[in-house]
C-alpha cells in the first residue's frame, strides 16, 4: 500500500487544487465546537479538534431530505404525479474525518445497501463521497473505539489515512477514490521509510492512550431474552429524559420519519431523522404503542446497539466508540457502562452488581 | 411576539362580540391600513421544503 | 461540618429504612466530568450511591410526574422545590407523596464556561466550598465558583427550598439587588429587525433533539404540540420557522409557571441559550401580574385563574 508525504505547503496547495474537482467539506469552529461543513474556496479544515460535537453522517444523510415532490396545480402538465427529487450530487472529500466516523458508515451501509433493498439517496450520496481520514493523535477519554471494533487509526471506510507527523502529513492509500483525490490534489512524493515508520509509531501510540475500554465477549452469546427481561434496565433507563441527543449525535444511528409538508397546491416528501427514544416513535395507526414506556425504548436502543446488530450482522457492536452520546447525554446515561453491565450479565435471577 | 422581532403593530388582538358587527367593521378596516402601512409580511414564511 | 453528600445519604437511609418513603431520588456520581446521573435508591444500604456538588443542575422534579408510589423521597434545590410545587398545583403528583429532601443552594456550575477557559480536554474536577479546579493534560485550572455560574444560577433569588420535609443543610442569604432582566432588557432595545436577526443566530445550531423540553418538569404533555401530526401544527425539519416556532411556543406553554431552574440550557447539547424566550415572559408575569412561580402551594398560579383587574391594555 503506498504513502505519501505531504508537507504543510503541499497540504494546502493540494486541498486548493483539488477543491477544483471535489466539493470539500471538512471541521470548522463555530462558537466552542466543530461541524463538518462545505468549505469556503480557499479555507481550510481546522484540524485543532478531537472530534466535531455532532457526527459527520449528515454529510452523507442530511437530517431534512426531500424525496419527492408534487403538485395538485390543474394547470401544470406534471400534476398528480410523484417527481423524484433527483439532487446532484458532484464528487465531495470530507477532509479531516476520524476513522471512527468513517467506520461508521460501513455500519451504517448494512443497513441501506442490502440484497433486497438499496437505498437510492444515502448510496448515491456516499458514493460520490471520497473520505480523508485522520488519525488521532490525542484521542478523548471518552473514546472506546479500540474495544468497539475500530481504533484512532483504523482504516475501514476510509479512502485516504492521514498521520500528523509535525511537519508532515504521511498519507496512507486505501483506496483508488483515494488515488484519484491524491493525484488530483497533485500529492505525488513518496513518503520515505522514516515518515512510514513514523506513521506506524503514531498509530500505536494512539492506541495505547486509550483509556476507555467495553467488554463485548458475550454480547453475542447471552440468550437475547434473558437480556431483555433483565432487572437492571429500571435502572438504568430512569435518568433517560427521552430526547434525541445521543440518536442524533450517534454516527451508527440511522432511523428516520417520512413527512409530507404542503403549502397551497404544491407538496414534498420529506425524510427527517426520528429517533427511537421519541414517545411516538413506535405509536401504531391504532394507537397501540409497543414501546410505550421509557423503560422499552431505552431498554431497545441498547439492545439494538449492542444485542440484536450483533446478532443481526456479526460485525460487532453498532457502535464506534466515538464518545459522543457519553460526553452530550444531559443525564450522563453512559453507553460503557451498560455495555459492560449487559456483557457481565449472568442468569441468575438477579441484576449484576451495579458497578 | 414582538420581542422575538414580529413589527409593533403587525399583531393585534380585541375583544368583539358576533352582536357588535359596527366595531367588527372599523376595527378590521383599522388592523388592514395598519398593516398595510407596514408592507409585506416577511417573518415566520415558511418556504416549501427546498427541491433542490 | 457535614457536608451535603453526607447529610444526604443519612437522610436518604433513615427514610428508607423506617419505610418512611419507598424511593429517593437523588443524583449518582457521574462517569465523565463536571456531570452526576438522575438515580433512585430503594434500599438503606444504596443510600451510598447519592452525591451532590456543583453539577447537580438538571432538575430532578422532572421525574415524579405521574409517579404512583405512595411515597417517595426527592433532592430538591430551591427551583426544584418550586417546580415541585407547581406540579402539586397542576395535579401532576399529590403533596402526601413527597417528602422534599430540601438543600439550600449557592448555584450549580456551567460546565462549558468551564471547558471555554481550559485549553484542552478537561479529565478531573474537584471543588472546594467556594471553588472549583480542572484538570487536564498539562494544565490546571481554578475557578471562583461564582464565576463559573450557570447564568439562571447567578441571577436566583430563591436558592432556599420554598418547601422541604427535611433540609440537607443550614439555609443559604439569598442574593439581593440581583438584576435579572439585563439580557431581556437587552434585546428589548433592539429594533424588530435586529431583533428577528438575534434570535435566528440563536437558534441555528438547534437539531430539534427536544433535550430542552424533556428537561424541563413543566413539559409533561402526553403528546407535545410538535409531535402532533393530526393536524400537523409544527414542520418536524430544520426549517428555520419551524424551529422558532417549536421555541416560543414552548416558552408560551411555560409562561407562568417557569421557574428558572436551567436545566433547558443545560441539557442542549448544542449550548443554546433559550432562556432568553423564557426570561422574557417570566418577567412579563412578574410586571403585570406580580406573579412568580412555584412560592406557595395556597395560591392558584396567575395565569391559571381570571381576576377582573388583570391588565388588558393589549386589547383594543
Amino acid at each position: 500500500m503506498r504513502m505519501l508525504l505531504i508537507d504543510r505547503r503541499a497540504w494546502q496547495e493540494g486541498l486548493k487544487r483539488a477543491a477544483g474537482q471535489y466539493g470539500l467539506i471538512g471541521p470548522v469552529k463555530e462558537k466552542e465546537f466543530h461541524s463538518f461543513r462545505p468549505l469556503k474556496p480557499g479555507e481550510m479544515p481546522d484540524l485543532a479538534f478531537q472530534n466535531s460535537r455532532l457526527s459527520p453522517k449528515h454529510v452523507v444523510y442530511p437530517q431534512t431530505e426531500p424525496m419527492f415532490a408534487y403538485t395538485l396545480d390543474e394547470t401544470r402538465e406534471d400534476r398528480h404525479l410523484l417527481k423524484e427529487v433527483r439532487r446532484e450530487i458532484p464528487p465531495r472529500a470530507v477532509v479531516g474525518i476520524r476513522p471512527c466516523d468513517a467506520k461508521a458508515f460501513v455500519l451504517v451501509r448494512l443497513n441501506f445497501d442490502t440484497p433486497d433493498v438499496q437505498d437510492p439517496y444515502w448510496l448515491r450520496a456516499y458514493e460520490a463521497t471520497t473520505f480523508i481520514g485522520m488519525g488521532c493523535n490525542a484521542p478523548c477519554s471518552s473514546c472506546f473505539c479500540t474495544t468497539a471494533g475500530c481504533g484512532p487509526f483504523h482504516e475501514e471506510g476510509l479512502d485516504l489515512l492521514l498521520a500528523d507527523l509535525g511537519e508532515a502529513f504521511a498519507a496512507k492509500v486505501l483506496t483508488p477514490k483515494g488515488e484519484a483525490f491524491a493525484r488530483a490534489a497533485g500529492w505525488t512524493a513518496e513518503a520515505p521509510a522514516g515518515a512510514q515508520s513514523a506513521f506506524q509509531e503514531r498509530a500505536r501510540a494512539a492506541e495505547g492512550r486509550i483509556t476507555s475500554f467495553v467488554q463485548t465477549e458475550h454480547l453475542k452469546s447471552i440468550p437475547v431474552n434473558d437480556l431483555y427481561n433483565a432487572s437492571f434496565w429500571e435502572e438504568v433507563s430512569f435518568s433517560c429524559i427521552n430526547c434525541g441527543t445521543c440518536t442524533y449525535s450517534c454516527p451508527t444511528c440511522w432511523c428516520f420519519d417520512i413527512q409530507d409538508e404542503t403549502r397551497g397546491k404544491s407538496g414534498v416528501r420529506l425524510r427527517l431523522w426520528d429517533s427511537c427514544m421519541y414517545p411516538l416513535f413506535t405509536l401504531h395507526g391504532s394507537g397501540h404503542n409497543p414501546r410505550g414506556t421509557k423503560l422499552h425504548r431505552v431498554r431497545q436502543r441498547f439492545m439494538h446497539k449492542l444485542k440484536y446488530f450483533v446478532e443481526k450482522y456479526d460485525r460487532g457492536i453498532q457502535c464506534v466508540g466515538c464518545g459522543r452520546c457519553v460526553r452530550l447525554c444531559p443525564v450522563n446515561i453512559d453507553i460503557r457502562r451498560v455495555c459492560n453491565m449487559m456483557n457481565g450479565f449472568a442468569v441468575s435471577g438477579e441484576a449484576c452488581a451495579i458497578p | 411576539m414582538e420581542h422575538m422581532g414580529i413589527e409593533p403593530g403587525r399583531l393585534q388582538f380585541s375583544w368583539i362580540s358576533s352582536a357588535e358587527s359596527t366595531k367588527f367593521v372599523t376595527v378590521a378596516a383599522q388592523v388592514t391600513e395598519a398593516v398595510r402601512a407596514l408592507g409585506p409580511n416577511t417573518r415566520f414564511i415558511k418556504p416549501l421544503a427546498e427541491v433542490a | 461540618m457535614t457536608s451535603t453528600t453526607e447529610i444526604l445519604r443519612e437522610t436518604a437511609a433513615r427514610l428508607l429504612s423506617t419505610g418512611a418513603v419507598e424511593m429517593v431520588i437523588g443524583f449518582r456520581q457521574g462517569t465523565v466530568p463536571m456531570m452526576n446521573e438522575p438515580c433512585f435508591v430503594r434500599k438503606p444500604a444504596e443510600a451510598g450511591l447519592l452525591v451532590w456538588d456543583s453539577h447537580c443542575g438538571i432538575n430532578l422534579a422532572n421525574y415524579v410526574t405521574d409517579r404512583k408510589e405512595k411515597k417517595i423521597g426527592i433532592v430538591a434545590k430551591g427551583c426544584d422545590s418550586r417546580n415541585l410545587v407547581t406540579h402539586i398545583l397542576e395535579n401532576k403528583i399529590r403533596r402526601e407523596q413527597l417528602v422534599v429532601i430540601g438543600v439550600p443552594c449557592r448555584g450549580m456550575a456551567d460546565k462549558r464556561k468551564i471547558a471555554m477557559k481550559c485549553p484542552g480536554e478537561i479529565l478531573r474536577v474537584h471543588e472546594t466550598e467556594t471553588a472549583i479546579t480542572a484538570e487536564g493534560e498539562g494544565f490546571t485550572r481554578t475557578f471562583e465558583k461564582a464565576d463559573v455560574l450557570q447564568h439562571n444560577c447567578s441571577l436566583c433569588i430563591h436558592r432556599n427550598p420554598v418547601i422541604h420535609d427535611e433540609l440537607a443543610g443550614e439555609p443559604v442569604e439569598e442574593q439581593q439587588g440581583v438584576d435579572r432582566y439585563a439580557d431581556v432588557r437587552a434585546v428589548e432595545a433592539m429594533s424588530p429587525e435586529q431583533r428577528w436577526k438575534y434570535f435566528e443566530d440563536l437558534l441555528a445550531p438547534c437539531i430539534r433533539c427536544y433535550a430542552c423540553r424533556n428537561a424541563c418538569p413543566l413539559c409533561y404533555c402526553p403528546t407535545c404540540f410538535v409531535d402532533e401530526s393530526r393536524p400537523q401544527w409544527v414542520g418536524k425539519g430544520q426549517d428555520p420557522v419551524d424551529v422558532r416556532t417549536f421555541h416560543f411556543l414552548r416558552a408560551y406553554h411555560c409562561a407562568g409557571r417557569c421557574t428558572d431552574c436551567g436545566a433547558c440550557e443545560r441539557a442542549c447539547p448544542v449550548g443554546i441559550n433559550m432562556r432568553l424566550f423564557t426570561k422574557k415572559l417570566e418577567k412579563d408575569c412578574l410586571e403585570l401580574f406580580g406573579w412568580e412561580a412555584g412560592l406557595s402551594l395556597e395560591v392558584r398560579p396567575a395565569l391559571d385563574h381570571y381576576r377582573p383587574n388583570d391588565p388588558n391594555d393589549f386589547i383594543r
